[in-house]
């Protein structure tokens, strides 16, 4: 931290100085000019809880995605099918078990294991072949695009997470002062923070298992040096899989929380999948710090975007990601 | 840019470069080259004149590769200056390095598998030259293929004219890659590891090629054989975790003690 | 098979395969025996898609790089038809004579490809597939969001071809040589050029970029070029595109329909720049008559199996397929022809491949 000041002294003032306005325009009440220039205070906070949630959901999408390409470089564009896939599935188990918890559960592991079938029957098949993998990835995800709507119909979704999920809480935050002197606090859905919750979770446990456990360490090896891995006598095939595993599983798993917070339908999966291409090109290809870096400026970004300049938002997104790819070709925490 | 009004002349003697090169061909500042924590090359200083010709030895790991990658703007030093011709031009990108005459060949071939030899060297003759963004067909008359039909014929590869790269035998791509370095106008040639992997009878012809190139060429040899180092070079650098641990003429490095006992009659085969 | 090698040859008419004649001929007489539904609908539908495709394929195939933003190109170029010239919507339509709406239509879509080649080069390999799908999405959202360029969902219906000299030029018959005039342009000039000095470099930075640079070329601005010129081929291919469908809309541009492009490309091969317009041909005539054979709302089933067969089985695709046929013939038979074949390949493009495989 203290580096970090003594060699970018301008960029740690500027950001000091931009957290200190942006607590200012969190906590402080807005004066009227403030409100006249950018609306008001609630849509702003508002927009900024959404984006960090929605950040939180990317996450989980991308950081499968990226765990997959930084092991094995195998860039899934099926990956957004998997996302769909495992709403469905979720869905299903939901209604037929009453239990959403069940839902993630199986969500999770229908999916994973259909990750571990592609990898063992169609990838390992062409390892080293980046392109055809790519290729056969973009057939994967036409066709099951097009099974899923003739089994699911082009209808849309709606789970029913656990009723203590739902509803809203007040947060402390003051949105404004009422003529009578009481103050108005900002409400938030509970169910959004929960995602974001899950979303750190998820990311604490990809930390924890990639630092502090054996098969992490294979894992981290693997992407440093993959020669190196299979030459130290790891079953490297078994390592494939398992991060194969996870990565479709968190694509699946993130499925039901994603289509909780929202919904699923058709047109999802691509959804999903730009997110993630967009999160890891900006935050860099096989870091899950990345992803999460990625996946919080594009969530705020959309959101904000949304709220904004609503018919320009896209082109915020993809202005973020053209900037990136400008200064730093291989992503914020990508290495070289 | 200069170069690209030369007249149709065949690559290997563009004698009349020589006047205007000045009196160095190469000169290293102090330059560094540091990877996170580890320290590739640290403070090198070399001077190259025009025309000589140096070998470059030290064991796996010592820096010379990275050093080349250095002087071609493959890698930019992390601090240093590089000096080619008498121009500074450590913050110039490598194709505008090779614009004023530097070349080098590498230790693995990195030819152009899915086309012909001819097409190879041809691609190298028309890299310096006008007319590398032109759509049309390039006829027998054009200079550039001109210079390639002599370059081609210069290292022996003209029953391969047409052949792809990747039908080759090992030996033919590295002629080819000898040839791809020739071509334009060269002044300074890198050259990594040019034997290795060679027979007896394809190194004495190697030799040959490297001798009989024109006076006014000069050229870095990384090499792992002293019987052929050390037969083509006027001076010798010894590198050693990434510095200069000693320099002099092919006979002071062969009966220096020091550089004895550390690399030489130590089987050094290939990297 | 690049040792057909043809730099220093000078290019002449009696070297070129008879088969290309025959089928010159079948291409230009195609109207008198085909039905209007096969002239139009399929046979000039075929040729659009397939000068789409040869833009990804001239990338794909030359220079290594696969870019999903060819029918954004494309796209956008069709659009600005509808806003520069007339449409139906109410929208826009600035009513800008035809021909100069073309003209800055295809090359708004040559500067747009171009951006996106600038972008896509800054870094390399599988990247670009993955920064040009991001942009064709990005595209697509856009159009769908923005009304005041755009029209947003609805898009833009009733841009029509000109009528010149009497002749409406979305009659199916002149439509057709229209399409096949630009088709069988874009084809030669892609052909010819392959061998020219900008079609070898960029040929040699697919095989290896770094030597290249080591060669003295810039080889991102080479790698623009080629975008900049795909982007012409894409943008004139999205004038017809748009004159076929006289309506253009998000949907139009939507990732299925970017992905059909790349379907396309890769059934029928990238190694030549037929391949693109077999792939068309195939795709267009599964289209129509899948129905025949099973649901017709499966269509995406089939098509995206037929993918995923030939990426697995023939990566060459039917290009591939065909010249495995060709090579068993011949060694069926083998001192009879294979010399003959051989300089037949020498001297004409149409039957054999340029490049080797990426």
């Amino acid at each position: 931290m203290r580096r970090f000041f003594e060699h970018h002294t301008v960029w740690a003032i500027a950001i000091l100085l931009a957290s200190v306005i942006f607590l200012w325009m969190v906590f402080a009440v807005w004066p009227e000019w403030l409100v006249n220039a950018i609306g008001r205070k609630k849509t702003f906070v508002g927009t900024f809880l959404n984006g960090v949630t929605l950040g939180g959901l990317y996450f989980l999408v991308a950081s499968g995605f990226t765990l997959v390409f930084g092991l094995m470089r195998n860039v899934n564009l099926a990956h957004g099918s998997m996302y769909l896939l495992g709403g469905y599935i979720g869905y299903e188990v939901a209604e037929a078990s009453g239990s959403w918890f069940l839902a993630l559960v199986v969500a999770f592991v229908a999916v994973a294991l259909i990750g571990i079938l592609l990898q063992v029957l169609v990838f390992r098949r062409m390892e080293g072949d980046d392109l055809r993998q790519t290729l056969v990835t973009i057939g994967i995800s036409i066709v099951a695009a097009d099974l899923m709507l003739a089994f699911w119909s082009g209808n849309t979704y709606q789970f029913q997470p656990p009723d203590w999920l739902y509803g809203t809480i007040q947060l402390p935050i003051v949105s404004l002062i009422k003529s009578d002197g009481s103050a108005v606090f900002i409400k938030y859905p509970l169910y959004r923070f929960t995602v974001l919750g899950v979303a750190v979770a998820v990311g604490i446990a990809l930390w924890l298992l990639l630092n502090r456990t054996r098969i992490g360490m294979m894992i981290r090896a693997g992407v440093n040096d993959r020669d190196m891995l299979a030459a130290s006598g790891v079953n490297v095939q078994l390592v494939f899989a398992l991060v194969f595993a996870i990565g479709a599983g968190l694509a699946g798993f993130a499925g039901v929380i994603g289509g909780s917070a929202l919904s699923i339908s058709p047109g999802e999966d691509i959804r999903y999948l730009l997110a993630s291409l967009v999160v890891v090109i900006v935050g860099g290809l096989g870091s899950i710090s990345g992803a999460a870096i990625g996946a919080l400026i594009i969530g705020l970004a959309e959101q904000f975007g949304l709220a904004y300049f609503p018919t320009y938002g896209v082109v915020l997104t993809f202005l973020i990601m053209v900037v990136v790819l400008a200064v730093r070709p291989q992503g914020i925490m990508g290495g070289r | 840019m200069q170069q690209s009004s030369t007249p149709a002349t065949p690559g290997i003697d563009a004698l009349s470069r020589l006047q205007s090169a000045g009196r160095y061909a190469l000169e290293l500042e102090a330059v560094s080259r540091h990877f996170g924590a580890l320290v590739a090359l640290a403070d090198i200083n070399i001077t190259l004149e025009a025309g000589e010709r140096r070998a470059v030895l030290g064991s796996n790991g010592a820096g010379k590769t990275t050093l080349f990658n250095a002087i071609t703007g493959d890698f930019l030093p992390t601090t240093g200056s590089v000096r080619l011709f008498g121009e500074d031009v450590t913050d110039l990108p490598s194709h505008e390095r090779i614009r004023r005459g530097l070349r080098r060949t590498y230790q693995i071939s990195l030819l152009f598998d899915g086309l012909s030899v001819i097409d190879n060297i041809y691609l190298a003759c028309r890299g310096q030259r006008r007319g590398r963004y032109s759509l049309r067909r390039t006829r027998r008359d054009d200079s550039s293929m001109h210079s390639a039909e002599t370059l081609i014929a210069a290292v022996f590869l003209e029953d391969v004219r047409n052949s792809l790269v990747a039908e080759l035998s090992y030996g033919q791509q590295r002629q080819l890659e000898i040839a791809l370095a020739l071509a334009g106008a060269p002044r300074l040639i890198l050259f990594d590891e040019p034997a290795a992997g060679l027979s007896p009878v394809e190194r004495s012809g190697l030799v040959e090629i490297l001798q009989a190139l024109p006076k006014h060429i000069a050229y870095i040899i990384i090499e792992h054989d002293m019987d052929v180092a050390l037969r083509v070079v006027q001076s010798v650098t010894m590198m050693h975790n990434g510095r200069i641990f000693k320099e002099g003429t092919p006979e002071e490095i062969e009966n220096d003690p020091e550089v004895q006992e550390l690399y030489l009659g130590q089987g050094h085969g290939t990297d | 098979m690049a040792s057909d090698h043809l730099s220093a040859e000078t290019f002449s008419f009696k070297d070129v395969n008879p088969a290309v004649y025959v089928l010159a001929a079948v291409l230009l007489a195609y109207p008198l025996f085909a039905s209007n539904f096969f002239i139009f609908q399929i046979a000039a539908y075929s040729l659009i898609l397939g000068t789409i495709a040869l833009s990804l394929m001239m990338l794909a195939g030359y220079g290594g790089m696969v870019s999903l933003a060819q029918l954004s190109a494309a796209g956008l170029a069709g659009y600005l038809m509808a806003i520069l010239g007339q449409n139906s919507s109410d929208v826009m339509g600035l009513g800008w004579p035809w021909w100069l709406a073309v003209i800055v239509s295809i090359l708004s879509a040559a500067l747009f490809s171009t951006l996106v080649g600038a972008i896509a080069v800054r870094t390399e390999g599988i990247y670009t597939i993955m920064i040009t799908l991001a942009i064709a999405v990005a595209f697509f959202y856009f159009t769908r969001q923005n009304y005041v360029l755009f029209n947003g969902f609805s898009g833009y219906a009733g841009i029509l071809p000109p009528t010149l000299f009497g002749i409406n030029l979305r009659d199916p018959v002149p439509f057709y040589y229209l399409s096949l005039f630009v088709a069988s342009g874009f084809f030669g000039a892609v052909l010819y050029s392959s061998r020219s000095a900008f079609g070898l470099s960029l040929q040699a930075i697919r095989d290896n970029p770094r030597r290249m640079r080591a060669l003295g070329y810039n080889t991102s601005m080479h790698r623009i070029a080629a975008f900049f010129l795909s982007g012409i081929i894409a943008g004139t291919a999205g004038v017809l595109l748009v004159w076929f469908n006289a309506r253009i809309s998000p949907g139009s541009i939507g990732v299925d329909v970017v992905i059909d492009i790349l379907v396309i490309a890769v059934i029928g091969g990238m190694r030549h720049p037929i391949g693109p317009f077999l792939g068309a041909v195939a795709f267009v005539l599964l289209e129509n008559f899948a129905i025949d054979l099973i649901d017709r709302e499966r269509f995406n089933t089939v098509i995206g199996t037929a993918f995923l067969l030939v990426v697995l089985f023939s990566p060459d695709g039917i290009l591939g397929i065909w010249q495995g046929l060709l090579r068993r013939l011949k060694l069926a038979r083998p001192s009879k022809h294979s010399r003959s074949r051989q300089s037949d390949n020498a001297s004409s493009d149409a039957t054999s491949t340029d490049s080797a495989p990426t």
